[in-house]
């Protein structure tokens, strides 16, 4: 009997946290499958990255000013957004915009980055066919790139709806679990720039 | 009953952009440092990959502590004992495929394979790059190991002479080349298993200097061999 009366004095913002831990855990336990998932295409990467079928290998392909632009872009965004995240925990539409348009932004340089880089190695030849080596890098960067193009579509349909409906409880959570998967993939970007990158030049 | 903060809204009390700004510094640095270590050259080889390793894991921690706070969440830690399993996840996959590999290619080095190949078939050019075939096969070196003791501890021959190993004890003998504990490759061989009463014929088919050989399975037996 005690305990329904306890049951019952859980006041409202009481369900609401219990509810938000919920929510919160079950995409950590999400993030964490993802991970797993990359951290197979880094070993396959691992393994296979000396395999260049007389190609080239990536220390004559990669580009390293390139790659710290896409680091530091990445870096930046990850920053902005935790900003971004302070504003929405105080309720400020204004600065959240501005934080995330700055976020989104950045988001999309990266990308951009990443695609004409793509779209110079294919041009010269070098496609994901043409050996061990380049299917692992296109296929490890490449599945980063398009959870970069999911957050980034995420990340405008949120903000599309803050503009239209304004700073609510539910798109306050959307945003501490779009924060979650941004910072996610700075995690996974450092791992690339470390191992795939700069390791190259070893 | 205290209230329950959620950690979705542990920020609550106090946003502040302080944890931010110092995450955001410190990936700066952790990013910096390495990308001058490799663009300057400044180190090399095994120290540069563990510094590389090394920074990218103090660059995720400082995005985890920094910008996800991962523990500072409601208690018991679900998410960080669910991090702390993947990661030991990752470990395995990552560290035994790698393990794996290394082996596999050890025992099984195409370049190697081709190399014997060549040489067993008399072929002196693969590609474009010499075999170390020999056509004219020249005088033969006898090296005795008898009692864990190499007869000739050093052997001065000329390039296309034959070199046989030929053990007297029970035990089996794994000839490899180089310093203990490596396995250079000589001539397309890694290693020969030279058994009592099944010596080993070996071509000297490739030029050097005191070159070393040793007996892997007992470091002690060990020689050097000339070839000009």
């Amino acid at each position: 009997m005690t305990e329904v009366v306890e049951a019952q004095r859980i006041d409202h913002t009481d369900h609401e946290a219990a509810a938000n831990d919920r929510v919160m855990f079950g995409f950590w336990v999400y993030l964490m499958t993802d991970l797993l998932m990359f951290a197979v295409l880094f070993a396959v990467y691992a393994v296979l990255h000396g395999n260049t079928a007389g190609g080239p290998s990536g220390s004559a392909l990669f580009s390293q000013p390139q790659a710290l632009a896409e680091t530091l872009l990445l870096l930046t965004s990850s920053f902005t957004c935790g900003i971004g995240m302070i504003a929405a925990r105080k309720g400020n539409k204004s600065q959240v915009l501005a934080w995330f348009g700055l976020t989104f932004l950045l988001g999309l340089a990266f990308l951009g980055l990443e695609i004409k880089e793509f779209a110079e190695f294919i041009h010269e030849g070098h496609t994901l066919s043409s050996s061990a080596f380049l299917s692992s890098f296109f296929t490890l960067v490449g599945t980063h790139g398009i959870h970069i193009t999911s957050g980034l579509l995420w990340m405008g349909i949120t903000l599309g709806f803050i503009i239209k409906r304004g700073l609510n409880q539910p798109l306050v959570r959307k945003l501490a679990l779009l924060s979650l998967f941004w910072h996610f993939l700075d995690i996974v970007w450092i791992f690339i720039f470390s191992i795939v990158y700069l390791m190259a030049f070893v | 009953m205290s209230k329950r903060v959620s950690s979705f809204d542990h920020h609550k009390q106090h946003p502040t952009a302080v944890p931010y700004v110092t995450g955001f510094a410190l990936s700066l640095l952790f990013t910096a440092i390495p990308y001058y270590l490799v663009s300057h050259k400044v180190v090399s080889g095994t120290t540069l990959v563990t510094t590389i390793l090394g920074f990218a894991l103090l660059q995720m921690l400082v995005q985890i502590f920094f910008f996800l706070h991962l523990g500072r969440g409601p208690k018991p830690l679900y998410n960080v004992a669910f991090f702390a399993s993947t990661v030991g996840i990752i470990l395995v996959v990552v560290g035994g495929s790698m393990f794996i590999m290394k082996h596999l290619h050890y025992n099984m080095s195409p370049r190697d394979a081709t190399t014997k190949l060549a040489q067993d078939e008399g072929i002196d050019q693969v590609g474009g790059a010499k075999t170390g075939a020999c056509s004219n096969i020249g005088i033969n070196h006898r090296v005795v190991i008898k009692d864990g003791k190499v007869s000739m501890p050093h052997t001065e021959a000329h390039l296309c002479d034959t070199m046989t190993f030929i053990n007297e004890d029970a035990s089996v003998r794994k000839i490899s080349f180089g310093t203990y504990p490596n396995h250079d490759a000589y001539g397309g061989e890694i290693e020969l298993s030279v058994r009592k009463d099944h010596p080993k014929t070996l071509t000297l088919n490739q030029m050097g200097i005191n070159l070393l050989f040793h007996d892997h399975l007992d470091p002690a037996v060990t020689g050097s061999f000339t070839v000009k």
